[in-house]
């Protein structure tokens, strides 16, 4: 046990010093020009089809990535970028939708389905086969004995 | 609760919200966007005219006007909607300011729909960067915005303009005794 002690101690340390280097990176700040390009993810872009502005060429694409770059450039925010645009184009700008009850939506129509999944099938067990119900119809009980009594015949 | 109850329930529950939520849908022009700017101060710009001549929102205040976004490409749309500014413009040109700003669209091509369709004779500005049609929440030509003379975007068309829209529009920031 004692022989193997330095190498479980070498890979701790290995875990370790990895694990603080991935927080490390993951934590820094992002850069102008990566917050820049993250923002114009977000957005729409106005004269295209389903595009955000960081994918569009098109003129207002390109004056809305300039005024991003401007903006961040002078010391706003995220939200602060994001406002600026909302407050033109309305919520319809961010492509991603801001209010968090229509992330839930989805959710919410599973649960239901699933939930009435499961009462449709509880009850259909609940109630078991319909005993009053008849297993043939008049006409094709008539069938039936007259088959059989034909081939009795 | 039986299960041909729970049928019957769960045929309303989720056919109606699914037709209301595709009607809802099909019924409504995706480029039809509601402008935040209704109610509030008109943004500020500064731009020239065809001409070369400077100009800004500054120009303008102190009475109503009518900022169209329009282009030379944009058929038939704006094509159609010409002849309504024009007869606009002429008939409330004397209390109402109106300007139209190139949407991505150069003066020469300009140039050309106006002489093929004809100048109304008031001023069109250029908007080379677009800087402007984004103030505006721009989302395609031909939108018009209508400014009261206290500069608060009243009413907002986006499409071309027909004869009612422009009366209905108008009446938003006209005075009501010169209507």
């Amino acid at each position: 046990m004692r022989r193997w002690l330095p190498v479980v101690a070498l890979g701790v340390l290995v875990a370790v010093v990895g694990l603080a280097t991935t927080l490390a990176l993951g934590a820094a700040a992002p850069s102008a020009t990566e917050r820049s390009e993250s923002l114009g993810a977000e957005l729409r872009c106005p004269d295209c089809q389903g595009l955000s502005v960081a994918d569009s060429p098109t003129r207002s694409a390109r004056e809305i990535r300039r005024q991003i770059d401007e903006l961040v450039a002078g010391g706003a925010d995220d939200e602060a970028v994001r406002a600026h645009f909302v407050a033109r184009y309305g919520e319809w700008i961010r492509l991603a939708p801001s209010a968090p009850a229509v992330w839930v939506i989805p959710f919410v129509v599973v649960v239901v389905g699933v939930a009435a999944l499961v009462v449709g099938l509880a009850a259909r067990r609940r109630a078991g086969p319909d005993a009053t119900a008849p297993i043939l119809t008049p006409e094709e009980r008539h069938r039936v004995r007259d088959e059989a009594e034909a081939l009795d015949a | 609760m039986s299960l041909r109850t729970l049928r019957w329930l769960l045929v309303p529950l989720l056919v109606v919200p699914i037709t209301w939520l595709l009607l809802a849908g099909f019924g409504h022009d995706p480029r039809v966007v509601a402008s935040p700017l209704i109610g509030r101060p008109a943004p500020a710009w500064e731009t020239v005219t065809m001409a070369g001549e400077p100009i800004g929102s500054d120009d303008l205040a102190g009475r109503p006007y009518i900022v169209n976004f329009w282009a030379s490409w944009c058929l038939p749309a704006c094509v159609d909607e010409h002849p309504v500014l024009a007869a606009a413009h002429e008939a409330h040109g004397d209390r109402v300011t109106m300007v139209g700003i190139l949407f991505d669209d150069t003066p020469h091509d300009a140039r050309r729909f106006l002489d093929r369709y004809g100048d109304a004779g008031y001023p069109h500005l250029l908007d080379d960067r677009g800087a402007i049609s984004i103030d505006f929440g721009v989302v395609g030509p031909p939108e018009t915005f209508f400014v009261d003379a206290d500069g608060i975007v009243r009413a907002k068309q986006t499409g071309p303009l027909e004869p009612q829209g422009m009366d209905e529009h108008l009446a938003t920031i006209l005075p009501r005794a010169s209507r």
